[in-house]
């Protein structure tokens, strides 16, 4: 058990680090060097500021020392305002992001898994087509839709919520949550739903039940573990999903994240900012897929046989 | 007498339904399915029109009109140059149900080869190409797409392979599951003893046996991918001005939205109404062609 872990953990690291290639090589190649701007540089300047951040370095030194920073959690600095660093920007926008994907997570745990499961109960009576006709119309409102309605109508007709900002105002916190995590509690319901049919129909539950157990226990104790096999594998592209997401939900509320300050970047082609995020986001994700996979693996003990 | 019973059995015999037939009939028989592939048949033959019966131009302006809001001369309004909102919209249909297409083709392609030859080779090769799906699998790839658009600039060819590179994951683990159930068949082996080279087994036999997952997946990439391609545009990463798609009508609609709803809720509804009918459709092939798994 303990050498699988292991195992997985140690996979990670060469994708870590051929992110990092892929994505400083892209950077370099990118039309036009990073001091590029409406006005002419003169050529003393722009040698000294090539000097400055060792751009006139061979390109694979310039790679080892970046890497060697990167250890150090050192993102080096931005080429747009040289007066902050990446690092600076990042660790004051990766607590806002997370907290707001933590939520939207939360959102769609609960209403995804209890509405699923409501619905798994009786399939194909009316408690099994309202939430799910509920989870389609969530899946077919996609956020930069369904935030924007929200805000006409819970912040402006009924004005019963602030509708920008992040922790400045009370209750600013709840409409973003619920349009970043509406889409995934949707798409949970529907894992749930199908997951909770198929362990309702298997021997083990028929047999819980002729033990005279009661309705609930068999449903919390006995089926419910097994529904949520599909539920946990799909949290890891989740939290992917919901970090690129954060990306309209902060632009649309204004919220000063990680995403926010990602498409400012892109704007400025701010390129050591957008280096530094990207290898951010990477690095989130795949240790958010390695932990859904750890779990998997520790929840159903007959993955560990396979490889 | 005995000749009279022959015929009595064929004709039987030939009322036999193909499979096709009968996924259609059932089909027919879901009116949520049926509904959105009328809608989107409708769409597309809209779409593929529009510079005919478009009843604006889609750039003239009419500052003296501004934004006004649904009326009989202007169905959907108009925006705050006086652009009628329809034509707008119908010209977005083109932009947004031309990138699902191309995109999913794309995904199609690439995700129906790998699946094909990692399953029917198997062993080592698939293990390494699936291997290889699963670590892209964990990567953050619409950041990645963001990315692309920054350093290539935004157009496109880049937004029609950029999505295509990213959807066809889930098509090439699907294929290949499909290919290894059924490459151990007879017709195979048959095919094998006959001498047919590896590639003519893979593509001319084994490939149109998984037809129907495919065309279920299909269905299902496409509303994924008008999604993303929205998705961009709505942050202004994907389709440029003059040019206009749904995501970016939405976008503009935003940022008016106070004073000017209807700009948003009509690209809205309509983006919306389409994810729906494709989803329905999609959920409908999978209940007409697999009717064995059931809807999850």
């Amino acid at each position: 058990m303990l050498r699988i872990f292991l195992q997985r953990c140690l996979s990670a690291i060469p994708v870590l680090f051929l992110v990092v290639l892929f994505t400083f090589i892209l950077i370099r190649l990118a039309p036009g060097g990073p001091f590029d701007d409406e006005r002419a540089v003169p050529p003393q300047v722009l040698e000294n500021l090539n000097k400055r951040y060792h751009l006139d370095d061979p390109i694979h030194v310039q790679f080892f020392d970046y890497v060697k920073h990167l250890l150090q959690g050192d993102f080096g600095p931005s080429f747009k305002y040289p007066s902050r660093t990446v690092t600076e920007v990042i660790y004051a926008g990766i607590p806002v992001t997370l907290e707001l994907s933590l939520y939207a997570f939360l959102v769609a745990l609960v209403f995804g898994i209890t509405s699923g499961v409501i619905a798994s109960l009786k399939p194909n009576t009316l408690q099994d087509y309202v939430p799910m006709s509920a989870a389609m119309i969530g899946l077919c409102l996609p956020s930069f839709v369904l935030g924007p309605l929200l805000i006409l109508v819970f912040g402006i007709q009924l004005d019963w919520l602030p509708v920008s900002g992040w922790g400045v105002t009370p209750g600013d916190k709840i409409l973003p949550s619920i349009t970043l995590g509406a889409g995934y509690a949707a798409y949970l319901a529907r894992l749930s739903r199908g997951g909770m049919l198929e362990t309702l129909s298997q021997d083990y539950i028929r047999t819980a039940r002729a033990k005279g157990l009661s309705g609930w226990r068999v449903v919390f104790h006995h089926a419910l573990r097994g529904a949520l096999a599909p539920v946990v594998s799909f949290a890891g592209p989740a939290v992917a999903g919901l970090l690129s997401g954060s990306f309209v939900v902060e632009t649309i509320y204004q919220i000063p994240g990680l995403g926010r300050f990602y498409l400012q970047a892109a704007f400025n082609r701010d390129y050591t900012m957008i280096l530094g995020m990207t290898i951010l986001f990477a690095f989130l994700i795949i240790i958010c897929n390695l932990l859904a996979d750890l779990l998997l693996l520790w929840l159903n003990p007959k993955l560990r046989g396979r490889k | 007498m005995s000749t009279e019973a022959v015929d009595f059995d064929l004709n039987r015999l030939e009322k036999g339904r193909s499979l096709w037939q009968d996924a259609f009939s059932r089909l027919k028989k879901n009116t949520l399915a049926m509904g959105g592939l009328v809608f989107l048949l409708l769409l597309i033959v809209l779409a593929v029109l529009t510079p005919w019966i478009a009843p604006y131009s889609y750039e003239e302006q009419n500052l003296m009109l501004g934004a006004t809001p649904p009326s009989a001369e202007h169905w959907f309004g108009t925006d705050i140059f006086g652009r009628d909102q329809l034509t707008r919209i119908l010209y977005g249909s083109r932009i947004s149900l031309m990138v699902g297409f191309i995109a999913t083709a794309v995904a199609l392609c690439i995700g129906v080869t790998w699946g094909t030859i990692a399953g029917y080779i198997g062993g080592r090769v698939d293990a390494l190409m699936m291997r290889f799906v699963d670590i892209l699998y964990a990567l953050p790839f619409t950041i990645f797409i963001i990315l692309l658009t920054v350093v290539f600039g935004r157009s496109m060819l880049l937004l029609f392979l950029a999505i295509g590179a990213v959807e066809w994951l889930t098509m090439a683990r699907i294929v290949r599951g499909q290919v290894m159930a059924i490459k151990h068949q007879e017709f195979i082996e048959a095919a094998v003893a006959m001498g047919m080279s590896r590639p003519r087994i893979m593509f001319k036999h084994v490939a149109p046996n998984v037809l129907g997952p495919i065309i279920i997946y299909t269905t299902l990439t496409i509303p994924s991918v008008i999604l993303l391609e929205s998705f961009l545009s709505f942050l202004g990463l994907g389709i440029q001005a003059p040019q206009s798609s749904w995501g970016s009508l939405i976008s503009y609609g935003v940022e008016t939205m106070e004073e000017y709803p209807w700009l948003l809720i009509f690209p809205a509804l309509t983006l919306s109404m389409t994810l729906f009918a494709l989803n329905f459709l999609g959920d409908g092939l999978r209940d007409a062609l697999d009717p064995r798994v059931s809807k999850d």
